[in-house]
């Protein structure tokens, strides 16, 4: 019997008998449905962290440095920073270090009051080098960033965020306006773009930058950084760059094997690799739930199927009295399991995506879909069609047709 | 066309103790007879048949089919023999009841090596006078139609030899005389046809009858068709 006859008998067979076709299917259906919306549910709010991080990070291709082993956990305060990251560690790393496009540097504030007028608000205060907005690829909607004669000239003037500006101005032109940070006038001189959320939901527009200079010299009279942000000529190279910034800092630092470094070196991508891996490991605990409903949808498929071979015994004995072969029977059978079971992932996979794309639309995030997930969906139905179709064919294959003729 | 000899059949009970159904069965039938097969209930013609049909295959003894030994043969090969040698008619018609009278006498084709013929399933359909009835279900149709129908289909692989048991046993006595009318027609036509009955009057369309007793052959008579011998 060629395929294509096999197939259209098996089809017949099911379509005579839609109720028990569509019962057989519902586990598989629920099975590959939920397996498909879950898994493209995950690769929305994956794809959505990834985006988050991005808008915080601002770009994927950096290092950044930090004082201190790297061991502390938790928010940094002031006390908990230690002063092992100079400013001329900057300069040293652009011009000591292959690869390394640009060093911004970057002193944080904690707990630093800013008011206008009787507006007070609590943003984050950061003391940046001039080159700092285009290494984070930060843009302005008035006014203009901080620029070389600033940081020369240790100038009280700060570009503040959009919550900043929403907070101590509530609409009025924040540009030219005076705003006091710790007490100390500043000229407000740009408006930075709105980032949106990062990580987590937080706002990212909640801060303000002022030169890194007039920070350390003026504001706060620390000498050190808070974090020095590498940006690298290519990301691929950033293992390599990381160790060579690494020697370098210990030379310049005077760090004697076996001391510690006093200093960490991140990278965005390296943290993104982990949060992406900590999402596919709940993504797996996810797909082996939807597996395992899949799988009991096969165990469904097989119980009925049975019940339909020994329903069907008559049938199987006409057509062995009429030439079938048991290979006839059992791949009739088999077949009939496959479409079931194929036809079940195929609408499971329809359901599926159609949840997934209202889930994400619930949670405001433009639908993802997994199209790995989907083929090995399919897949996965057809391989349960096959498993456990094998048993109930080989029961038919082997009804004896005498007895089942027997009137 | 078919020899049988020295056919004996044992069967195991459930409880392994052996019950046997044939005993040194031995005969010849040439092609174009119309035999009919009688006995007692019990007394092994069913199992006798299906021997003949291939469905099943003799303890001992040796069958011969169109002159090829098929006593020993595997299923597979049963299978194709039945496909191409053998139509069958049985006493509960056994017709797919999902399918339609058309689709049933097409069934056979799906398992010869043959392309489907549409239109020769509905030659045969015509033949049988049920033309009108391609499109019912064998749910639809009554005992007489769904009989003539399995008989389109024995035909539908154009074997030479039709096996039929007991064909009139759950018809009455006119649906029954048609089934017999329509295969008189067949074997005038020039097939080979044996057919196990209890009735009399259904023998009586034979032109030879082999009696089976206790599993063996009792009598075996040629006789002038239309009277009984
Ligand atoms: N599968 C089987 N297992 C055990 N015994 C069987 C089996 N099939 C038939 N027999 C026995 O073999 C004997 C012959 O049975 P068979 O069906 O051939 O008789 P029959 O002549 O066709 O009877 P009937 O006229 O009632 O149809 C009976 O005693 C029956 O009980
Ligand atoms: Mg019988």
């Amino acid at each position: 019997m060629s395929a294509a006859r096999v197939v259209g008998s098996a089809w017949r067979s099911l379509a005579r008998s839609r109720l028990r076709s569509f019962l057989m299917m519902l586990g598989v259906i629920v099975g590959i449905a939920a397996l498909t919306a879950l898994a493209s549910v995950g690769e929305a709010t994956r794809q959505e962290t990834m985006r988050q991080f991005k808008r915080m990070l601002g770009t994927f291709d950096t290092l950044t440095i930090r004082p201190g082993a790297g061991s502390t956990r938790g928010m940094p305060s002031l006390g908990s920073v230690e002063p092992s990251l100079k400013f001329e560690d900057g300069p040293a790393i652009a011009a000591g270090v292959s690869g390394v496009k640009r060093v911004a540097l970057v002193q944080q504030a904690f707990d630093v009051d800013v008011t206008y007028r009787d507006n007070a608000s609590v943003p984050l205060v950061l003391g940046v080098s001039p080159n700092w907005a285009d290494v984070r690829g930060e843009s302005v909607v008035a006014g203009a960033h901080l620029s070389e004669e600033d940081d020369r000239s240790l100038a009280r003037v700060t570009v503040i965020g959009a919550d900043v500006a929403r907070d101590l101005f509530h609409g009025e032109d924040p540009l030219g306006k005076v705003i006091r940070i710790a007490d100390v006038p500043f000229q407000v001189k740009g408006v930075m773009a709105s980032r949106g959320a990062g990580p987590g939901g937080s706002s990212l527009d909640n801060m303000l930058v002022i030169p890194v200079t007039t920070a350390a010299k003026r504001l706060f009279n620390r000498d050190y950084l808070t974090t020095l942000v590498v940006q690298l000529d290519d990301a691929s190279a950033s293992d390599r760059v990381a160790g060579d910034v690494r020697a370098l800092l210990r030379e310049r630092h005077r760090i004697i094997p076996p001391a510690q470094d006093d200093f960490t070196v991140g990278s965005p991508r390296a943290t993104l690799e982990q949060i992406s891996k900590v999402g596919s490991t709940l993504s797996k605990v996810v797909t082996g739930v939807a597996v395992i409903a899949t799988l009991i949808g096969g165990a469904v498929i097989m119980s009925l199927m049975l019940i339909g071979v020994s329903e069907r015994r008559r049938e199987i004995g006409v057509r062995r009295a009429v030439g079938a072969t048991r290979g006839d029977v059992m791949r009739q059978f088999l077949v009939e399991a496959i479409l079931i079971s194929a036809l079940g992932g195929a609408i499971g996979v329809l359901f599926g995506a159609g949840g997934a794309t209202v889930g994400a639309l619930l949670q405001k995030l433009p639908p993802a879909y997994m199209w790995s997930m989907i083929g090995g969906s399919v897949a996965l139905s057809v391989a349960v069609g096959v498993v456990f179709g094998l048993y109930p064919a080989w029961k038919a294959a082997n009804v004896d047709p005498i007895e089942a003729l027997r009137s | 066309m078919i020899e049988a000899s020295h056919l004996s059949r044992t069967y195991r009970r459930g409880d392994g103790t052996p019950v046997t159904a044939l005993q040194d069965i031995s005969f010849t039938i040439g092609a174009g007879e119309f035999v009919v097969i009688r006995g007692a209930s019990g007394s092994g013609k069913s199992s006798l048949l299906n021997i003949l049909g291939c469905l099943d295959t003799p303890t001992s003894g040796q069958y011969r089919l169109a002159g090829e030994d098929v006593s020993a043969l595997a299923d597979d090969a049963r299978s194709h023999m039945r496909s191409k040698r053998i139509g069958f008619v049985f006493q509960g018609f056994n017709l797919l009841p999902r399918a339609t009278a058309l689709e049933n006498v097409e069934l056979p084709a799906l398992y010869a090596d043959a392309s489907p013929d549409r239109a020769r399933a509905r030659q045969l359909l015509e033949r049988v006078g049920l033309g009108a009835r391609a499109g019912h279900f064998a749910t639809e149709l009554s005992g007489g139609e769904q009989q003539r129908v399995a008989i389109a289909r024995a035909l539908m692989n154009e074997p030479a030899l039709l096996l039929a048991d007991e064909p009139t046993g759950n018809l009455d006595s006119a649906a029954g005389e048609s089934v017999m009318q329509l295969l008189t027609s067949l074997h005038e036509g020039g097939r080979t046809i044996v057919l196990v009955t209890h009735d009399e009057h259904v023998a009586s369309f034979a032109d030879r009858e082999i009696v089976i007793r206790d599993g063996g052959v009792a009598s075996d008579t040629v006789r002038q068709r239309g009277r009984p011998a």
